[in-house]
């Protein structure tokens, strides 16, 4: 009897010491997961779970109810599990420890084997704890209680496309909570990470810890103070197309920094210039928009959608969306409506610029654009024409100075009385005449027009007389 | 100190600490804004044995905009100008990103001597005779290499040197001696015969699409 007490003693001395040893390991290994209950004996060991890469997730209602889909979401990380562990005395060398409870964060893992699968790993008189952390830390016991599943890639798994051959597959009769329960989780994990983690800026060549850098879409790290630099010089001198990752592939590849990353970084009236100044890019490089012609307006107006291959005047037609101003996008001018043309023949002005740009260049077609071919071509030939009528009626007719109608004299002295108006003018310089006496502006002399009641062109009519034949009858 | 300042410090601290990579840069004056940077001619190209010098001066919104950088040492390159030093890389203009550095960017002038852009050019009658014959062009390459940038061969004495001044004009221009005599046995200057040729690109087989006579017409503009 005395004998197999002694025994016992030197068993427990020895587990003692053992547990002793191990514990201070673990403590040394992992300080932040481990704290000891020194009265009863029991630990607490709170393990984070860190997959080797981002895995495939879904959560799945076991019961199949389609009130409750299944998600799916890539997680890196998972919530965290909480042994509570009591140690007997003849640990390790006789028995297992003793599993007092297992807690998931947000009870997220299954109420399967994990106990189970924990015990089988301890071997007789081996500790056996940083094992256990490590196949918790690891995820590796996701594989041992058949939470992982092998899946061929493209399989469908409770109508989800797996594209990851690990899977994990968690059941829970609420998928959607569970799920931003996880994401959050994760999200956090790794911005506590980022926190925590020294990355050395690459623009200013200084260390800081994340807290203090940004990590932009593209995955590059820079230090929140130069990034502010960066981006507010190029907001302020307008070069919004430089405002993007500054790493030399990501400037040659032109990668534009994303609204999120701006608004993180930069002051709140930088953000609104920077989206001001993008918008009004994208509308300078559309040719259709115009400008809303009100001087205190001045919002780009772009091509309404219904007037796509409509050649009519109707196309002119622009509403500016912020003031309601209707006007019309040749002349600028209030909408007088498809027929009426320009009041003012603004359009001669962008003919001539369209005509003296090659054919098939940029800014021809750019022309094409914004006005529409068929109407620029319609306009090119109407200009023409105008052109040789005001040549025609420039050298063989006269305005009448009354009502400025063109009149042309096919025959006849050069008093003239104009068709509409009735004004009676000289044909030869255009004066108004007296309607009682018209013919003195021919007859006295040291008029502009003395003597010039009848004139011909050079060669016309030579040495007929008919006027002079005339006075003499 | 402002961010720039400490920046520049940094980067001429890193480069002096740097043994490996060659590339030097010094203080000019007073200003730690205006540098001259130096770099050895990359071997197996005809800038080989050369030691290039750059002028570098520091915008002050450095290093969101680019560093300006021209050569002081002369350099026969399809994109350097064989007059002014200036050069043309992307990295400088547009493609430039803050992340760069003083050093980079000279590793990068290193890199375009080995690698010209004739397509690109700064220097459009030294892209024609790259274009022309690429090995009339190298023999000028070295040719200014050592004239200009000390290369091998370079440690001529005073004498000699001055003696072949009219040959070293011909060679430095990548134009054959026997071409330049010709038309200077027609009566015409040499250096005139030597501007006119060098802009007509005369080497190589565009010889035969330039009629004497266009040299001629030329050679008799005032």
């Amino acid at each position: 009897m005395v004998t197999q007490y002694d025994h016992l003693d030197e068993i427990r001395s020895e587990c003692q010491s053992l547990q002793e040893e191990e514990y201070q390991v673990l403590e040394s290994i992992f300080p932040d997961f481990i704290s000891y209950d020194e009265p009863g004996r029991t630990l607490r060991i709170e393990v984070p779970i860190e997959l080797d890469n981002a895995q495939e997730v879904s959560i799945v209602n076991e019961a199949d109810d389609s009130d409750h889909p299944p998600q799916c979401l890539t997680l890196a990380t998972l919530p965290p599990l909480l042994l509570h562990i009591a140690l007997p005395v003849n640990y390790p060398l006789e028995v297992p420890p003793n599993i007092l409870s297992i807690h998931a964060t947000h009870s997220w893992l299954p109420r399967l084997g994990l106990r189970s699968a924990l015990i089988r790993l301890w071997s007789l008189g081996q500790p056996v704890l940083y094992d256990w952390i490590e196949l918790i830390r690891t995820g590796a016991f996701l594989n041992d209680i058949k939470v992982i599943e092998l899946i061929r890639t493209g399989a469908f798994l409770n109508d989800i496309k797996v594209t990851s051959s690990n899977h994990i597959r968690i059941p829970h009769p609420m998928p959607h909570l569970l799920a931003a329960l996880l994401k959050n989780h994760d999200h956090s994990m790794k911005q506590e990470n980022f926190l925590l983690t020294p990355y050395s800026c690459s623009i200013c060549l200084a260390q800081y810890k994340g807290a203090k850098c940004a990590k932009l879409m593209c995955g590059h790290v820079f230090c929140r103070s130069c990034l502010l630099d960066f981006w507010g010089l190029c907001i302020t001198e307008g070069d919004v197309d430089r405002v993007g990752c500054p790493d030399p592939e990501c400037v040659k590849e032109g990668h534009k920094a994303m609204e999120e990353d701006v608004a993180r970084i930069v002051s709140e009236s930088d953000l609104v210039r920077w989206r001001w100044l993008r918008e009004k890019q994208a509308l300078e490089r559309d040719p259709n928009v115009i400008h809303c012609p009100v001087e205190c307006c001045q919002t780009p107006v772009p091509k309404p959608p219904t007037a796509e291959g409509d050649e009519s005047g109707w196309t002119r037609l622009r509403t500016c969306q912020k003031c309601s101003f209707s006007f019309c996008s040749f002349c600028k001018r209030t909408w007088h409506g498809p027929i009426t043309t320009c009041p003012i023949s603004i359009t001669e002005t962008f003919v001539l610029e369209y005509m003296a740009l090659l054919p098939g260049s940029p800014e021809r077609e750019k022309f094409e654009k914004r006005y529409g071919k068929v109407m620029l071509s319609r306009l090119v030939a109407k200009y023409e024409e105008d052109q040789l009528n005001k040549k025609w009626l420039d050298a063989s007719t006269m305005a009448c100075p009354g009502c400025s109608v063109n009149v042309e004299k096919s025959l006849g002295c050069n008093h003239m009385t104009c068709a509409k108006c009735k004004q009676h003018f000289c044909y030869r310089c255009g004066t108004k005449l007296n309607p009682s006496n018209p013919y003195s502006h021919f007859s006295i002399s040291g008029q502009r027009c003395f003597n010039k009641l009848f004139d011909f062109m050079q060669g016309e009519d030579d040495g007929w007389q008919p006027i002079e034949g005339f006075e003499f009858l | 100190m402002d961010a720039r300042l400490r920046r520049v410090n940094k980067e001429i601290a890193d480069c002096k600490n740097d043994k490996t990579s060659n590339i030097r840069i010094e203080l000019i004056d007073e200003s730690p804004f205006h540098l001259k940077g130096s770099f050895p001619g990359p071997q197996g190209t005809p800038y080989e044995g050369g030691n290039f010098e750059v002028d570098i001066v520091i915008p002050e919104s450095y290093p969101f905009q680019p560093v300006k950088m021209k050569f002081i040492t002369k350099v026969y390159h399809p994109n350097v100008s064989s007059a002014s030093g200036a050069i043309c890389l992307d990295i400088l203009k547009d493609a430039w990103s803050p992340v760069l550095t003083l050093k980079s960017t000279l590793i990068s002038l290193q890199s375009l001597l080995c690698s010209p852009e004739p397509n690109d050019p700064q220097d459009a009658e030294v892209a024609k005779h790259y274009t022309t014959s690429k090995s009339s062009f190298e023999e000028t390459a070295v040719y200014w290499t050592q004239i200009y940038a000390g290369g091998p061969g370079a440690k001529k004495s005073k004498e000699s040197a001055s003696a072949s001044v009219a040959r070293d004009e011909v060679a430095m221009a990548g134009l054959d001696h026997a071409h330049v005599r010709r038309f200077v046995g027609l009566g015409f200057e040499q250096g005139k015969v030597i501007d006119v040729l060098r802009r007509l690109n005369y080497r190589g087989k565009n010889i035969h699409n330039i009629p004497d006579d266009k040299v001629v017409e030329e050679l008799l503009k005032p």
